[in-house]
């Protein structure tokens, strides 16, 4: 088995797939999870190799190079993994929806490119995939129409402004270096000057930070993740837009090398320090204005942001705790965040595709699966001890704290408070409360929609009782970027400055609740009662009439509100009018009425005339 | 490994005695505060027992489940506090799992009482959510501060280096912190003034107006074991820990009827004054603890 197999079987599928839903949906359907499951197998077949292949017939004749090393297998496994579970969620989602054939087209396409991203050997053709990606992308954003495709357009335009900056990051580095290998560039870029490695690394990140939106890059993400049809938000959440992380890694520690990297400039105004603080605000702002949020994928949305900043942190922190930290909450994030939109997905395809947490309640006895999966997604996200969140921000932590940044850390740990309040509106509005009389018959999800919901919240567990599984490949990643590797075992990190051991707590909180449920059952029994039979202290609750949780945080929004207006994205709009109103004057002149075009030109040879006549220039 | 066994099933124990004792103490003194007699010191384990026997009413699984977690959680914070030279877990993990396991109990009470859909139980857990994510900011200053000035996350370790260099109370910058975090303590603990959450003439109890007989009993021992975790807490961080048991409760005891006798006399924060002392004077405070502790530190 060969890597261009892989990326074959990938692209191929894909085209397939399409053709095959011209003749029968069914097969069309077991076909494209069949095609994902093969790609999960496949790169599972790769772990531990690394293999640099190159063959001479790229484009405008640069050798096309494919390399798979710990990082690129890591990526992969999670693209492939994922891409099959919301694959399979996407069955009962898309069933009875216009233009399936096109969808799988889509979401295959763009796993197939992300693939080919964490594959690519050269620049060139990591820029080719990583166009694929942000074309496929762009349609799948705007697959519902309506305000779906002004949110693709807001992510079209930014991904293609990044991609720019990338193309001319990628040119320079050919004309100073005449290849555009990656292995050739790491090699050889050593001794360039502070200054040109600066400005690599500038380019680069104006493309990686776009895709991961880092503030204040990050405007397109919330309407996009808000619009996408939700088995493909969680694609573009849990890796497409991980990919940004996927190249900084690349940029920082394997092109440029973590030597140079973190050495870039003096005192505060270091290259990875702004960084950090960049994703210091990325953590806090978006977390906050989560809380505002009344729809669900919003929210998710602008968590989906805020969690994106512990990740930046943590690389760019540049120790191996903060290091291994950030790609494990990579991960880890992608997890829960694929759970919790799986989860709404669930709800929306049950309720007729209401999102809106004011009108939503009372799920949890109609649709268990989903609420499990959304109370396990949410304690990851809020990183509750023996999830899996709770590791990788532990290390982020830990490293903060003990290299002496309190008030980093302090930006990571509060915006795990603003998180809890934000995520237990989103539980609590859709599963907990009282269940309204509309939904009074609703069904569970189907098996198709339970299943990857399942299997997602059991790696939770997994990964956050054993995070040596993971922690092991990531060691190995960081180890081969030139930094120290860390005491991993199975259950936890060993170091002389505070340890932790996972199974321990494990255990000790599993005893306890079985004590407790003990106590519990051997007590006086007591009674099931419906929803609305409860004690109002004498007062009158009417029926389905008021919903408890709405401005469910209204003391605080009138304190905090003030702060948290999205000031970078008015600001952006602001341009862009400008752009407009600029436009607009330029078309008085424009008017595309081939009588004016040709009075200027009768005009400009007048005062040509006119010149010759006066000063006799010619 | 005999008594280590032993540690761990006697620490929660001695946390409950120590904690219902507090409870029953608290309603006495503030009786007589309040120039009134009091119920005697043990009324809450007279309750307590009482309440196992009586009827109850579920709304559903997590009704149940969340009470359970929450008390499961909050057991397993008290494995992980040293109290005198006993600390059972100490080596599975620091300062910063303390933090967050402390999470479980209120969020499970949280979802224990979402499922129940009464008006007062979410106004209820509304307010406890601001008012935690109030005395969060300070509390993360004061923690940080601890943290980056012994230089480690392992609360053992900064018991035993206060044993070496005195009470953190007492040393330069870190009485800021200390101080601060005794400002916020009734609001961790979530007694008056900052009871705005269970406040029972106004949402009759809050979180709680659902929960009777052995939720309610359960409810309590939750209640005992946060008192007591609040408390072991600062006395662990600030007051050096303690060489045995009976001077750490001592130490205890000490820092609740100091705060009782503050806290008894006022009357209830709304929730926005709550939250804007809690960021006004022990934030500043923290604030000003973490910037001299970097300062010498750099």
């Amino acid at each position: 088995m060969s890597l261009e197999l892989l990326l074959i079987i990938a692209f191929g599928g894909a085209l397939l797939i399409y053709l095959l839903g011209k003749i029968s949906h069914k097969a069309r359907d077991s076909f494209a999870v069949f095609i994902s499951l093969v790609l999960v197998v496949m790169v599972a077949y790769f772990y531990g190799k690394t293999i640099e292949k190159t063959f001479y017939f790229g484009f405008f004749g640069l050798p096309l190079v494919l390399r798979l090393n710990m990082l690129s297998w890591f990526f992969a496994i999670a693209i492939s993994s994922l891409g099959a579970l919301c694959t399979i969620f996407s069955l009962s989602y898309m069933k009875g929806r216009e233009g399936p054939d096109f969808y799988y087209l889509m979401m295959l396409l763009v796993n197939a490119a992300m693939l080919g991203i964490v594959l690519a050997g050269d620049l060139v053709s990591f820029y080719i995939f990583w166009e694929i990606m942000s074309w496929s992308t762009f349609l799948l954003i705007s697959y519902n129409r309506g305000p779906a495709l002004a949110a693709g357009m807001k992510y079209i335009i930014m991904s293609i402004v990044g991609s720019l900056a990338m193309l001319i990051g990628i040119l320079s580095l050919y004309t100073t270096y005449g290849t555009l290998s990656i292995s050739a560039i790491s090699a050889a870029i050593a001794p360039a000057s502070s200054g040109y490695i600066l400005f690599i690394l500038i380019v680069f990140s104006i493309a990686f930070g776009i895709k991961n939106a880092i503030m204040p890059l990050h405007t397109w993400l919330p309407d996009s993740y808000a619009e996408a049809p939700s088995p493909f938000t969680a694609v573009l959440s849990g890796m497409l837009t991980r990919m940004g992380i996927y190249g900084f890694l690349l940029i920082m520690y394997v092109i440029v090398g973590a030597v140079s990297a973190l050495n870039l400039g003096t005192g505060i105004l270091k290259f990875n320090y702004i960084l950090v603080w960049l994703g210091a605000i990325t953590i806090v702002i978006p977390t906050f204005i989560a809380m505002l949020q009344n729809d669900a994928k919003q929210l998710l949305a602008w968590h989906g942001i805020g969690q994106g900043g512990y990740m930046i942190l943590g690389i760019a922190f540049g120790t191996s705790l903060g290091v291994v930290g950030g790609i494990f909450h990579t991960l880890n994030h992608a997890i829960y965040i694929v759970l919790l939109f799986m989860s709404v997905g669930a709800v929306q395809y049950r309720t007729g595709g209401e999102r809106d947490l004011n009108s939503l309640g009372g799920l949890i006895k109609k649709m268990p699966i989903a609420f499990i999966g959304g109370l396990l997604g949410i304690s990851g996200l809020i990183g509750m001890p023996l999830t899996n969140g709770f590791v990788s921000k532990w290390l982020i932590y830990k490293t903060l704290i003990v290299e002496g940044y309190p008030f980093l850390a302090f930006a990571a740990l509060i915006g795990t408070w603003g998180t809890i309040l934000s995520v237990y509106k989103f539980l609590h509005n859709m599963f907990l409360g009282q269940l309204p009389e509309k939904y009074k018959d609703i069904q569970k999800s189907p098996f198709s929609m339970q299943l990857p919901m399942i299997v997602l919240s059991l790696a939770i567990l997994l990964f956050g009782i054993l995070p040596g599984i993971p922690l092991k490949v990531i060691n190995a990643i960081v180890t081969s970027f030139g930094f120290e590797s860390l005491n991993v075992s199975l259950w936890g990190i060993a170091s002389e400055t505070g340890t932790l051991n996972t199974i321990n707590i494990f255990s000790a909180l599993l005893i306890a609740a079985i004590f407790v449920w003990l106590l519990f059952r051997s007590t006086a029994k007591s009674i099931p009662i419906a929803q609305d039979d409860n004690y109002a202290a004498g007062a009158y609750i009417p029926k389905d009439k008021y919903h408890y949780t709405v401005e469910f945080y209204n003391p605080l929004y009138r304190m905090i509100k003030p702060f948290l207006r999205d000031l970078i994205d008015e600001f952006y709009y602001r341009i862009a009018s400008y752009i407009q109103t600029l436009s607009d004057s330029i078309r008085c002149v424009y008017t595309g009425d081939v009588g004016y075009y040709v009075m200027y030109v009768i005009l400009f040879l007048a005062f040509l005339i006119f010149v010759q006549l006066k000063w006799k220039p010619w | 490994m005999v008594t280590k066994v032993m540690q761990i099933i006697l620490s929660p124990i001695l946390a409950l005695v120590v904690g219902v004792f507090f409870l029953g103490l608290a309603r006495k003194i503030t009786a007589r505060i309040h120039w009134r007699y009091g119920p005697p010191v043990i009324q809450p384990v007279i309750d307590m027992i009482r309440l196992f026997y009586q009827k109850s009413v579920s709304h559903g699984f997590m009704f149940d489940l969340g009470i359970i977690l929450s008390l499961a959680g909050s057991i397993v914070v008290v494995l992980f506090l040293p109290f005198g030279q006993i600390c059972p877990l100490s080596s599975s993990g620091g300062l910063l799992v303390i933090l967050y396991t402390m999470l479980i109990a209120p969020l499970g009470l949280a979802l224990s009482g979402g499922q129940a859909a009464n008006p007062n139980i979410s106004i209820g857990i509304s307010r406890k959510l601001i008012l935690s994510l109030g005395y969060e900011v300070p509390l993360l200053f004061v923690l940080l501060t601890v943290m980056t000035h012994y230089k480690t996350i392992s609360i053992v370790q900064v018991v035993n280096a206060q044993q070496s260099t005195g009470w953190s109370l007492i040393s330069c910058p870190l009485c800021l912190s200390g101080l601060s975090y005794f400002l916020i303590l009734p609001a961790i603990l979530g007694v008056r003034p900052f009871d705005v959450s269970s406040a029972p003439q106004e949402i009759s109890s809050g979180p709680m107006v659902e929960y009777g007989g052995k939720y309610l009993a359960l409810a309590t021992i939750e209640h005992a074991f946060a008192l007591f975790i609040g408390i072991a807490l600062f006395v662990n961080l600030f007051l050096g820990g303690a060489a045995n048991i009976v001077s750490f409760f001592v130490k205890m005891l000490v820092v609740f009827v100091l705060g009782l006798f503050i806290n008894a006399v006022f009357p209830r924060f709304r929730i926005e004054q709550a939250v804007k002392y809690l960021w006004k004077w022990p934030t500043l405070l923290a604030f000003l603890g973490l910037i001299i502790t970097l300062a010498i530190r750099n």
